[in-house]
């Protein structure tokens, strides 16, 4: 019996899990923000950015990717290409802790949070650590 | 006779001596003007310009924000036929939508040219922006607003133009008033001299005698003394001027140059400058009578000052008209049609060097890091900021209301409060807004920035957070006690910190302790953690000045300026990532060209398990705590995180605090530090929590760290919860660090079930990644 009502229970919280992925959630239980839908302007930039350190332009595409920040701060892509970028550019602790940044907005992003460390782990590396 | 022959001869050495000296000085004057006119350029004040406001698809701004920011740029509403021909600057309100037509603009990144957009709003927020073809346009970046310049010694301002842009009834309303045959004459002007003695005579001075290259060479090179050496070298000087270079060289370097006006402590000089000023637009669009008033003013622009002598200046203007028409320039209708036109000068009110001159405070101070003041002051650079000009404007509207409130029921007379607001972006950090005082426009002292106040409570969060570092030892509810406390130290009076209420509470869960703003239990929980390890972590927030290592400290018995707190605050919204305030994002040369971007920059500073420990420990501030009066002005949604401070016989009143979108510090006090007798929560918070509403801000939600769990707890034993125990709540806590005891109004069975639905919980979190 106990063990049925335990088996009900985990079923339970299955379900609600399932329900309510919510990426964030308050520590005094507020509703989450809107979740992650496309914001074109903030794809636009993303785009625009990732042409930019394709081709090496590294500070213009760090401009862009604040500017995309403004519109989304809690975006983990944006924090994350942003910390590529530092990387790329030599600035192995700005790198690291905009890393840390993407995770703590990352939730359940497992691709997103490996590279997050492989960022962290390249910058530990470079640094000679 | 030989007497005579030598007279002679020393009469002529003397005249070759003479000669000779006159030669050297027009040689010399010669230098002078030719290396001077042509090395000179005209000092160009740094321009400041407010953050573009950047359109996109669910954007959180109402239609009437939009326009209000578009018509403080000059833009004109509903004139869409009238200016269809001028380049942009309108826009149209059409039921939701905006129509908008912008003005062409040079961004740090590059110039935008003129084009057409509408805006589409759906309530608060942007529904869409299209293009004149029906496109989407998924980011439209607005003009920014102009919010003043660090200007030249004697705050001279200037927008340079080029002759070909000046339209030509301009210059012939100049020439004809000022200098009738300016383009045949050499330098000056016999029948000019004469006209100007004549017109002393008939008591009618429309022309002074000066040619307008003499009154070019007199503001250029000379004092304005009146002597007669000095006029005599005024001849000279344009004489030679009028060798080297043509006749409209010399008038474009008149029209920058001239003097037309004063705007509180900024100077307007030249054309360029003064067509903004008076009319709002650019140079090329003045009209022959907006013309004819500017060329009016040559002669006393404070005389003539259209604003505070109208009529005296209409009386000039049709003056310069009439002249206008009389040398030929305009025909008789195009006469009357000018003279029956009002003045039509821009209703803006004078706001001088800024309209915001604590922000740009800020800006010159961190401007000053990297550039030579020199350079700041000549060369023109364009800087664009952080300010959002209605965050600005609410802070400042606010501040000074409440201020007046206050003085009003307290009656403490002359001078009254004053108070401080600091508003930043709690995620990039950047400053948008700064206010320094209650009037807004003053000039001197900036509390925001320069008044180091004792901050009372407002450091305690350092004190929790540091304990909460420490999950083994302390948790949101590990019990701390609120009894009499006293700290004894030789050489030192016995310290022994009072509660607020005046009371002493017992045992209190830690968050309660901070919620209520215990100074008893929070004296006893800093010393035991050790006041150096408070101290480093109030480092490690970002307050850069070295706070004395007395316990004293731990209640805020140091000074910090509001600009310091909300650093200090702003790493804690962030949830631990040090990010410097800015107020700076790129520079520019006056021609675009990029010269330095401030760029983002963020230090984990802290793990995210404390800082989300600590946020909710604020969250509940204002729930429950000091801050609750928030809630007559903020819903309980929002979730805010805040902090009352007070100080000792009520000098100081704090609240500093964050929302999901924006950290905020409130400091009111006394400039001379008289007991104000307001509490943080009776007066600061209320301006807080009014320019928080106003803004519409945006629910604290932090995301919850992997070491994180949520256990429910019963808050009067701070022990395990189940669903039978009344008024129970899921706290966090670092994982592993929940108390394992259940409470005496649970079962064990029932805290078993809690126990086995968290783990279950935190299995399939882990198995679906949340």
């Amino acid at each position: 019996m106990r063990y049925a009502a335990v088996l009900l229970l985990l079923l339970g919280a299955c379900t609600t899990t399932y329900q309510t992925p919510a990426p964030v959630e308050g520590p005094s239980g507020t509703p989450p923000p809107a979740a992650r839908q496309e914001n074109v302007a903030v794809a636009g930039l993303m785009d625009s950015a990732r042409s930019d350190a394709a081709a090496g332009r590294l500070g213009s595409a760090a401009a862009t990717l604040e500017r995309a920040l403004r519109i989304e701060p809690r975006n983990p892509r944006l924090w994350h290409e942003l910390a590529k970028v530092r990387l790329r550019q030599g600035d192995y602790s700005q790198a690291e802790s905009l890393a840390a940044r993407s995770n703590t907005y990352a939730g359940d992003d497992r691709d997103l949070r490996a590279a997050n460390q492989k960022v962290v782990a390249d910058a530990r590396a470079a640094r000679g650590r | 006779m030989a007497r005579r022959k030598k007279l002679w001869r020393f009469i002529r050495f003397a005249l070759l001596a003479v000669l000779l000296a006159a030669a050297g000085f027009t040689l010399y004057l010669d230098f002078r003007v030719r290396s001077e006119f042509e090395g000179r350029r005209f000092a160009l004040p740094a321009r400041i310009f407010a953050r573009p406001l950047e359109l996109h698809a669910g954007l959180r701004i109402a239609q009437g924000d939009v326009a209000d920011e578009l018509r403080e740029a000059g833009y004109r509403e509903g004139a869409r036929e009238a200016a269809a021909n001028e380049a942009g600057g309108w826009f149209a309100r059409d039921g939701n939508s905006l129509d908008i037509s912008l003005r062409p603009f040079i961004f740090w990144d590059g110039p935008q040219p003129a084009k057409r957009i509408r805006v589409a709003f759906d309530g608060g927020t942007v529904a869409g922006v299209r293009d004149a073809q029906g496109a989407e346009v998924p980011l439209a970046r607005l003009e920014p607003l102009a919010i003043g310049g660090i200007y030249p010694a004697n705050n001279e301002d200037r927008v340079l133009v080029r002759l070909g842009e000046v339209p030509k009834h301009l210059v012939q309303a100049l020439v004809a008033t000022e200098d009738h045959n300016f383009f045949t004459h050499r330098g000056f002007d016999l029948r000019g001299i004469g006209r100007a003695a004549l017109s002393v005579v008939h008591g009618d001075r429309v022309q002074g005698g000066s040619t307008l290259t003499q009154q070019l060479v007199k503001n250029f090179f000379l004092t304005p003394e009146r002597t007669l050496r000095r006029k005599a070298t005024e001849l000279v000087m344009a004489v030679l001027l009028e060798m080297h270079y043509s006749k409209e060289e010399i008038l474009e370097t008149y029209l920058n140059e001239i003097y037309l006006g004063q705007d509180r402590d900024r100077a307007i000089h030249g054309i360029g400058l003064a067509a903004l000023h008076y009319f709002g637009k650019p140079v090329q669009s003045l009209t022959l009578a907006e013309s004819a008033l500017l060329v009016g003013l040559v002669r006393g622009p404070a005389y003539y000052d259209p604003y505070r002598h109208p009529e005296r200046a209409l009386e000039r203007r049709n003056l310069v008209l009439r002249e206008t028409r009389d040398q030929g320039y305009a025909t008789m209708q195009q006469y009357a049609a000018a003279r029956a036109t009002p003045l039509g000068i821009n209703p803006k009110a004078s706001v001088g060097t800024s309209p915001h001159p604590a922000f740009l405070q800020l800006v010159h101070r961190q401007l000053r890091r990297e550039y030579d003041e020199a350079d700041l002051r000549s060369e023109g650079l364009r800087v664009f900021t952080t300010l959002d000009p209605r965050v600005q404007q609410a802070a400042e509207r606010v501040l000074s209301r409440k201020l007046a409130q206050f003085d009003k029921e307290k009656r403490f007379g002359e001078p009254g409060l004053e108070g401080a607001v600091v508003v930043a972006d709690s995620q990039g950090g950047e400053v948008q807004a700064l206010v320094g005082g209650r009037d807004p426009l003053y000039r001197g002292f900036n509390r925001a920035l320069d008044a180091a106040r004792p901050v009372g409570s407002l450091l305690k969060p350092a004190i929790y957070l540091t304990a909460l570092s420490e999950p083994s030892r302390y948790t949101l509810v590990t019990p701390i006690d609120d009894g009499p406390f006293v700290w004894k130290s030789r050489g030192a009076p016995d310290w022994a910190p009072k509660n607020y209420d005046r009371k002493f509470h017992g045992m209190v869960p830690l968050r309660t302790a901070l919620a209520n703003s215990y100074n008893a239990a929070t004296a006893r929980l800093g010393t035991e953690i050790g006041i150096d390890k408070v101290l480093a972590t109030v480092k490690r927030l970002g307050i850069e000045r070295d706070l004395s290592p007395y316990p004293a400290t731990l209640l805020g018995a140091t000074d910090l300026s509001p600009f310091e707190v909300a650093q200090m605050y702003h790493t804690i919204a962030t949830g631990g990532f040090r990010t410097p305030l800015k107020a700076i994002r790129e520079v520019t040369l006056q021609d675009g060209t990029p010269v330095r971007r401030y760029p983002l920059a963020v230090e984990q500073a802290f793990p995210p398990e404390p800082m989300y420990l600590l946020a909710a420990a604020m969250q509940d501030v204002v729930r429950e705590g000091t801050g609750q009066g928030l809630k007559n002005w903020v819903e309980p949604e929002v979730a805010v995180a805040g902090k009352t401070g007070t100080t000792d016989e009520q000098r100081d009143a704090w609240f500093a605090g964050f929302t999901g979108d924006r950290v905020a510090i409130v400091w009111l006090g006394y400039d001379d530090n008289r007991a104000a007798r307001l509490s943080g929560a009776a007066a600061a918070l209320p301006v807080w929590g009014e320019l928080m509403a106003s803004l519409n801000p945006e629910p604290l939600s932090i995301p919850k760290p992997d070491g994180i769990e949520n256990v429910l707890i019963d808050p009067a034993s701070g022990l395990r919860a189940d669903q039978s125990c009344s008024g129970a709540r899921e706290l966090p806590f670092a994982q592993g660090s929940a108390p394992g005891a259940a409470a005496p109004c649970a079962s064990q069975v029932g805290v078993a079930v809690e126990q086995v639905k968290e783990r279950a919980k935190g299995f399939f979190e882990r198995l679906f990644g949340r």
